[in-house]
């Protein structure tokens, strides 16, 4: 799947934003959203708050995840633990780009904030690369994934199922191949 | 004017969804669609019945006035919307091309009551499939001596690999998936917790997705 389509899928996300108008509910397809009340905080869709503040009509507030100092814990427990554990967010990596590149001047701290993501995404991405690798090893051919996200998951598409794919042909063929000789020898 | 958007949630005459629901089995439609090897059912009542909400919400924004914020916001769902419908039709298409001579066999095979392709899907497959013939029959055949004349088109579509590895999500408990062990390993049992997501062969699983108790990720 190509990036932006994972980011496509992540856009759905709600975000709280505060608008600085004030409108009755709107009943889009996928559901109601509202009411707006200047001032007041009320959650919507991320693509609709990147439009509605691109049209300066809301501030957005980021997510209480999006903090250099919760991130940062995050990515401690990451480090301690041989699994992944779950973050705040299926997406917390496409939400946090849209809305870091969004939000420039709403947010303090964006570049520490920026780093401290990319840094939990590599601690997750070196160990998600490290499993892979025991699991291809160890010729495996299921594995449980829970946490992994999205985005991550792309990340190993089309290389790790391709590859596993390859593995089983290979190993269809050698039985095959097995068999004709053991029948050759009789 | 009053905010008439939304209100006739339903459709058809008995088939009571509201359409925000309709959307989202689309949008597991298209996933599914796009990561799964084989050809699944077709789901176009549910495509012609979001295509009938679009037309209509179309039709609604033209009474808006043009400064009202909402059209702007209610253009980019239906956007959003089209582009999944669009994309969900386009995989299936190019499966239909690569797997033609196949996907229309299995289509024989299957009750009338219950098609993988829609009408217009079966048409598409059929013509491609004779302008296949028909170019290779031009181009070669008729070239080549009599014995070697005949176009045996299963034999040249494609077949989809069932044993390809996918990612799945499953959306309630199921016990019990059978995965078949080689000459080293002895069958696996693996049990699907909720929410829990896996890498795993897809054949196992495939009875699953039309069940809808798994979503391919």
């Amino acid at each position: 799947m190509d990036p932006s389509e994972v980011e496509f899928i992540a856009e759905k996300e709600l975000v709280s934003i505060v608008p600085n108008f004030t409108n009755s509910e709107v009943h889009l397809i996928s559901g109601d959203v509202g009411p707006f009340r200047a001032g007041l905080p009320v959650n919507v869709p991320i693509w609709m708050a990147l439009n509605l503040r691109q049209r300066q009509k809301c501030r957005i507030i980021a997510p209480d995840w999006l903090d250099v100092e919760k991130l940062e814990a995050l990515k401690e427990e990451e480090k301690s633990n041989r699994f992944f554990t779950k973050m705040p967010s299926e997406h917390y990596m496409v939400v946090a780009q849209l809305l870091l590149s969004a939000v420039d001047d709403d947010i303090p701290r964006v570049e520490e904030i920026r780093m401290a993501v990319k840094d939990l995404w590599d601690v997750r991405i070196s160990k998600l690369r490290s499993s892979v690798d025991t699991f291809i090893k160890t010729g495996g051919s299921h594995a449980r994934l829970d946490y992994l996200t999205t985005m991550e998951i792309n990340s190993v598409r089309p290389l790790l199922p391709h590859a596993l794919d390859f593995i089983d042909r290979l190993q269809k063929a050698s039985e095959g191949a097995s068999r004709r000789d053991m029948a050759s020898q009789d | 004017m009053e905010d008439t958007f939304g209100e006739d949630d339903y459709f058809g005459e008995d088939e009571h969804i509201p359409a925000h629901e309709v959307l989202q089995t689309l949008e597991d439609a298209w996933l599914n669609e796009k990561f799964c090897p084989d050809l699944l059912p077709s789901q176009d009542s549910y495509v012609e019945a979001m295509m009938e909400q679009i037309q209509q919400m179309e039709d609604n924004l033209t009474k808006l006035k043009k400064t009202d914020f909402r059209v702007e916001v209610h253009h980019m769902e239906l956007a959003r919307i089209r582009y999944i419908i669009t994309s969900y039709l386009r995989t299936r298409i190019e499966k239909i091309e690569q797997n033609t001579a196949f996907i229309l066999e299995q289509e024989t095979t299957r009750s009338p009551e219950n098609p993988h392709l829609s009408e217009g899907e079966l048409n598409y497959a059929r013509e491609f499939l004779a302008l296949q013939e028909n170019h290779q029959k031009q181009l070669v055949l008729k070239h080549v001596p009599p014995p070697f004349q005949d176009f045996m088109s299963t034999q040249q579509s494609l077949v989809p690999n069932l044993r390809s590895h996918i990612f799945l999500r499953a959306k309630k408990d199921v016990n019990g998936v059978v995965i078949e062990g080689d000459r080293d390993t002895r069958d696996e049992e693996v049990d699907l917790e909720e929410n829990s997501q896996h890498i795993m062969q897809y054949k196992p699983i495939a009875n699953l997705i039309h069940d809808g108790s798994v979503q391919l990720i």
